[in-house]
């Protein structure tokens, strides 16, 4: 304590500006926190990235519609929209939640994992319950994947790549060994619907879709959470600084991943009527995937909830398009890595050229 | 006072013990636990079982600890995996081809594979983690494609079972493989320029190009290397099913960086521990071993590979942090006395 009083004195004397302590600014003042993120040079390069960045997924996806409505007679069917927005929704969903966590500058790659727990939960409950219960009972194991999530990296501060590696194993294993590596199965009509039917002529999965980005929004933008995770995401230091409640924020965004994930598992299984440990292998690379090519920053601190559920519905739409010219569905990956890989070198690419033209 | 000192230094010596060996002590304590648990485990034949399973994953994972070193990921060596399996088993059962060329265009389309992962990274500026990401899916339907989406069989030529079944010198042939790519890696890692050019990226980029190393380079040279790795795996595998299809080996990416950071290699970059990872692959493929020999269902495997990777990292932080708090307040107490 006298050791501490005498350094402070010293770097008084010495005219120095002791270093800030955290608590010092206000947690709920978003203009401090905002001035020290939002310092960036304005230049024209940072224009045009962040009009990629808000626009550009969306635009690639008007253009897309556009071609394939004009070369594919069948594409722009009422039928055919319908089921390229349901096709969106299930990864879309979970897209939300872990746009979120990479704002933050984490990952949850244990999405895949909890899909599988929670709609074997899901269709189980609601063979036996009903569907109420089936849904209590799967946004519960979503929460308790999430905060197990949390604990592990917001507490005993384990890097998040890792403990959701460790949690995708552990919640995949602990899920065959539960299920004996058999699927449950209902096909109960007020459960199938859920998956299957449409709300006023929109899919019902797309509907929550929506509702579930829009909460996304709301939560980014008008929320003290909203402004953390991006504080966090941008600057882990800096946030600690001005007393943003990391941990809590970590803790709390943990938990919205994989609730999210466990709606999404939801509905998945009442779309298939059954579910079980290992369905949709590779499902987390392939939200991830879905987040960035949404033009979300992989490093953190900046991102678009709009930029998610374009890329979401563009990558339905790759997929139902394929299927319209027959091709195989092996061509679907190709495609899709392709899609990924084009997009995010736009960027590499212009920065590139903004270099070659200064050099001249 | 004399004892606690004592006491003091038998505990720093033990920890320090642990520290470096702490892989070392699991993998022992679980086979002197099988030893004990059932007759089946110290024979010859399930060691060399148990060692063969081992060597399979540490050559991907030796390629992807250095990828981890250097800073990056690869997540495209289970795609990378399959089509090299794919390419050499199709031209010995389509093309007549005998098995070496075919191995050896198996490992230079493995090479080429990372060469391009490289290149993608380091032109296009994507992040390692996506440009992997995407070559992933890229490469996982080429493989589909260029099978047809069906199994290539091997039945005539034995020859390509040497790759999994064989033995040099008594040993089998993974064995060996993996011995001779961990002392290559080490010597790499050690002895060449190249070797302290990929930690000098994986610590600091920025600084590693300012001192005048040409970060492209070591990246494409890094990824090669996991590509070459992958492509050995896939051969092996697929040598050792007889068959190669588009489908074989995915998630293999999670498991070889889950094995990578278990042997304690940060994800962070610029430390490398080679043997680590060696020490990781033993420690799970033992424990599957167990699981295999003590009639427990195979479900458990994944539970077990994920409870170990937490509880290791768990025990890593702790570790850091508790220490450290003890002997601070050990320090204010003694000075306070």
């Amino acid at each position: 304590m006298k050791q501490h009083e005498v350094t402070s004195a010293d770097a008084a004397n010495s005219g120095e500006v002791p270093f800030p302590q955290p608590g010092l600014v206000s947690n709920s003042d978003p203009k401090a926190i905002s001035s020290l993120i939002g310092a960036r040079r304005n230049s024209r390069g940072r224009d045009w990235e962040r009009l990629w960045e808000r626009f550009g997924i969306g635009t690639l996806l008007l253009i897309c519609w556009l071609i394939a409505a004009l070369t594919l007679p069948n594409f722009a069917q009422f039928d055919n929209i319908n089921s390229i927005l349901r096709q969106s929704s299930f990864i879309g969903i979970s897209a939300v939640g872990m746009t979120l966590a990479i704002i933050a500058g984490n990952f949850d790659l244990s999405v895949g994992s909890t899909l599988g727990l929670c709609a074997w939960v899901g269709v189980l409950v609601a063979s036996h319950a009903g569907v109420v219960p089936a849904i209590l009972a799967a946004l519960l194991c979503g929460i308790m994947v999430g905060a197990i999530n949390g604990v592990l990296i917001s507490i005993i501060r384990i890097p998040a790549f890792i403990a959701t590696l460790g949690m995708l194993f552990v919640v995949q294993g602990f899920t065959f060994v539960i299920t004996n590596g058999e699927t449950a199965r209902y096909n109960g009509a007020d459960f199938v619907v859920l998956g299957n039917g449409d709300l006023l002529g929109v899919p019902i999965p797309f509907v929550i879709f929506v509702v579930c980005a829009l909460i996304g929004v709301c939560i980014l933008s008008y929320t003290p959470l909203g402004r953390y995770i991006f504080a966090i995401g941008s600057n882990k230091e800096t946030a600690l600084v001005v007393g943003v409640p990391i941990r809590l924020t970590i803790f709390s965004v943990f938990i919205l991943v994989s609730l999210f994930t466990a709606l999404a598992a939801f509905l998945l299984g009442a779309r298939l009527y059954s579910a079980g440990a290992g369905l949709e292998p590779g499902f987390e690379l392939n939200v991830i995937a879905t987040v960035v090519l949404g033009g979300t920053r992989l490093a953190g601190g900046r991102g678009s909830m709009l930029g998610t559920i374009a890329a979401a519905i563009l990558f339905a739409t790759i997929g139902n398009v394929l299927n319209l010219i027959h091709t195989d569905a092996f061509v679907q990956r190709l495609a899709i890595g392709v899609v990924l890989l084009l997009a995010l070198s736009i960027e590499g690419l212009r920065q590139r050229l903004a270099e070659r033209l200064s050099h001249n | 006072m004399q004892i606690k000192v004592n006491s003091n230094t038998l505990a720093r010596l033990l920890a320090a013990a642990w520290q470096s060996y702490r892989l070392g002590f699991l993998v022992a304590l679980v086979g002197l636990l099988l030893t004990l648990l059932t007759p089946h485990f110290l024979t010859i034949d399930n060691l060399s079982n148990v060692l063969t399973n081992v060597s399979l994953v540490a050559i991907v994972g030796l390629g992807m600890t250095l990828a981890i070193a250097s800073g990056n990921f690869d997540l495209s060596v289970g795609s990378t995996a399959a089509l090299a399996g794919c390419i050499s088993m199709s031209l010995i059962v389509n093309n007549d081809w005998s098995v070496p060329p075919a191995i050896l265009v198996g490992l230079v389309s493995g090479a080429l594979i990372g060469l391009g992962n490289g290149l993608i990274i380091t032109e296009l500026r994507v992040p390692a983690f996506i440009a992997t990401l995407a070559t992933m899916t890229i490469l996982r339907g080429v493989a589909l494609i260029y099978t047809n989406g069906r199994d290539i069989y091997l039945s005539g030529k034995t020859d390509y079972k040497f790759l999994s079944g064989g033995r040099l010198l008594g040993i089998p042939v993974p064995i060996v493989l993996m011995l001779a790519l961990t002392i290559i890696l080490i010597l790499v890692v050690k002895q060449t320029r190249f070797g302290r050019q990929v930690l000098a990226v994986g610590s600091n980029k920025a600084a590693a190009r300012r001192s005048g190393v040409r970060v492209s380079l070591v990246v494409w040279g890094v990824f090669a290397i996991v590509g070459v790795t992958a492509a050995l795996y896939g051969m092996i595998i697929s040598s050792q099913v007889l068959t190669a299809n588009g489908r074989l080996d995915t998630g293999l990416e999670l498991s070889a960086i889950a094995v990578v950071v278990l042997g304690g290699t940060p994800l962070s970059g610029g430390q490398i521990n080679l043997i680590g990872t060696l020490l990781g692959s033993l420690l799970i493929e033992t424990i599957n071993n167990g699981l295999n020999l003590l009639n427990i269902s195979s479900f458990y495997q994944q539970l077990t590979v994920g409870l170990l990777l937490l509880i290791a990292l768990t025990l890593e932080v702790s570790r850091g942090y508790d220490l450290k708090n003890l002997l601070k307040v050990e320090k204010t107490s003694n000075e306070a006395a």
